[in-house]
């Protein structure tokens, strides 16, 4: 029946990415060659890339789901895309926290203003903050279709806010920036795309699990209206 | 646009207009607001060095983005005071006419602001300061009040329908605004700042003006549904 | 271990931790869920022995008013 598949999905993904995230982990340690540059402290790499594009990847699927929700209304959508936003909310946090630790390892302070990436992670942590304010300032209909806009407008304001700071940051210093991961070798490459894939999976299976979740408490609702309603 | 909405919009153009010329309430807060911060910008940063001229450009947009709030903020508000916002809604008016009758309203408002604004802040913050600064800085002010007036008209006409939307309505527009604060201070920089590198300047204009466009796509795309149907 | 290793277990640090965190907070509303749920099938349980007890009463009442 349909209660038992839509609790196996979840089950399913999270397993095969547990396993995945075991897996990367090995290989980033144990198998993966050192940075002649950058030393052990270039491993941080792997995840906290990772865990970034993953991020990004939920804010454009709230993105696209809100526009879906403006075209055809359906409540489900906007659970979709409010999900995806917590995601990758919560996503974003880490890729602060991890690349502040990485800009101590390498600059010695405890965050850099020069690097692109964080600072638009930064931004994307307010950015996506006000999102929930929003939804918390409407209700109904009005809520989730505010939501949506905004949602789209955020994952606009993404990519801006990136290239803003990237062109600023080479007016200053024009020197040539070197995509870290754009020219790794393969033997680094493979477990990066290990890393990635099991990040990305993480992420889907909180993203169920916070469906589901939300889900039951609107079913739950339900039930505990008509009691009330009944004598 | 057909002339029919051509002529709604500048009907409601000319309206915005005509009301904030007889009370001037909007401007006088504007201007005034814009001033107290660059006092505060001065004493808060300025007692430390004798020579602001490096921090001018971002002086005087930061002070701009938080009086665009102000602008912003006004943003139907004084129609639903006077209840006038339904009538707007409920009359065959497109609703792409009421979008751009709010951005133009906005960047006119910056525009006059500006007027007052940038002088000043040559004025009090750069060193040595030449006229002919003011003309490259002009357009500065032309593309980012544009893409002000596109962010703005957008959120703010969401903001305009909820709870708390005096405390919603920064929250909402400051972190959107952030790259038009970036590229227009880095623009007024390499202007002021005596390097007058034509190739910065015109990299920050082009990226003001690409904003302007993906964000006008946006709001082109999105604003009808800001209204109950 | 030299401090690039430290900083590098940090950073993993974290991801863990922040991991676990979210079990925990899943862990969390799923049993307030599950207490809800109890709760309302609680309910449903007294409404329907009210209702039993509510048509038992009326034949009595019924039989009642005929004699």
């Amino acid at each position: 029946m349909t209660e038992a598949r839509s609790t196996r999905v979840p089950a399913v993904v999270g397993t095969l990415s547990a396993a995945l995230t075991v897996l990367a982990a090995c290989g980033v340690f144990l198998v993966a060659p050192e940075d002649t540059d950058q030393g052990i402290i270039q491993k941080i790499f792997y995840f906290h890339v990772s865990i970034a594009i993953a991020s990004l990847v939920a804010f454009a699927l709230a993105g696209v789901a809100g526009a879906l929700y403006l075209r055809t209304r359906d409540e489900k959508h906007d659970e979709l895309s409010s999900a995806a936003v917590g995601v990758g909310l919560g996503l974003a946090v880490l890729v602060v926290l991890t690349g502040s630790i990485w800009a101590r390892a390498s600059w010695g302070t405890w965050w850099v203003w020069n690097d692109p990436r964080l600072v638009t992670f930064l931004i994307v942590l307010l950015l996506y903050g006000a999102y929930f304010m929003l939804r918390s300032s409407a209700d109904g209909e009005r809520r989730m279709r505010y939501s949506a806009i905004y949602a789209i407008a955020g994952f606009a304001s993404v990519p801006l806010s990136f290239y803003s700071v990237r062109v600023a940051e080479s007016f200053v210093h024009p020197v040539v920036f070197t995509q870290n991961g754009a020219d790794m070798p393969g033997s680094m490459l493979v477990w990066y795309v290990v890393a990635q894939v099991a990040v990305l999976g993480i992420a889907l299976t909180a993203l169920l699990l916070q469906l589901s979740q939300r889900r039951a408490e609107k079913a739950l609702m339900r039930i505990k209206l008509r009691l009330q309603a009944e004598p | 646009m057909k002339p029919r909405a051509a002529r709604q919009l500048r009907a409601l153009v000319l309206k915005d207009l005509r009301l904030e010329l007889r009370t001037r309430q909007t401007l006088l807060a504007m201007a005034l607001f814009a001033l107290a911060v660059m006092l505060i910008f001065e004493f808060a940063v300025g007692s430390r060095t004798d020579d602001l001229t490096p921090f001018a450009g971002g002086v005087l947009w930061a002070t701009l983005a938080l009086t665009a709030v102000l602008a912003v903020g006004r943003t139907w508000v004084p129609e639903r005071e006077q209840r006038v916002l339904d009538g707007l809604l409920v009359a065959p008016v497109p609703r792409l006419a009421l979008l751009v009758s709010r951005i133009i309203a906005i960047a006119c408002y910056m525009a006059v602001v500006e007027l007052l604004a940038v002088p000043l802040a040559l004025l009090l913050f750069v060193e040595s300061p030449h006229l002919g600064d003011v003309g490259w800085v002009v357009l500065v002010c032309l593309l980012a009040d544009l893409g002000i007036g596109v962010v703005g008209a957008l959120l703010a006409s969401m903001a305009v329908f909820t709870r708390a939307r005096d405390l919603l309505l920064p929250v909402l527009f400051l972190p959107s605004l952030l790259p038009v604060v970036i590229a227009a201070a880095g623009a007024t920089h390499a202007v002021t700042a005596g390097s007058n590198d034509l190739s910065e300047y015109r990299g920050y204009c082009t990226f003001l003006a690409v904003y302007a466009v993906i964000f006008g796509l946006v709001a082109y795309a999105t604003y009808e549904f800001v209204f109950d149907d | 271990m030299d401090s690039g290793t430290a900083y590098v277990v940090a950073a993993h640090a974290v991801i863990v931790a922040a991991l676990l965190l979210y079990v925990v907070a899943v862990a969390l509303r799923t049993a307030r869920l599950a207490r809800e749920a109890e709760l309302l099938a609680r309910l449903v349980d007294e409404a329907q022995t009210r209702r039993e007890a509510a048509s038992a009463a009326e034949p009595v009442a019924a039989a009642r008013v005929d004699a």
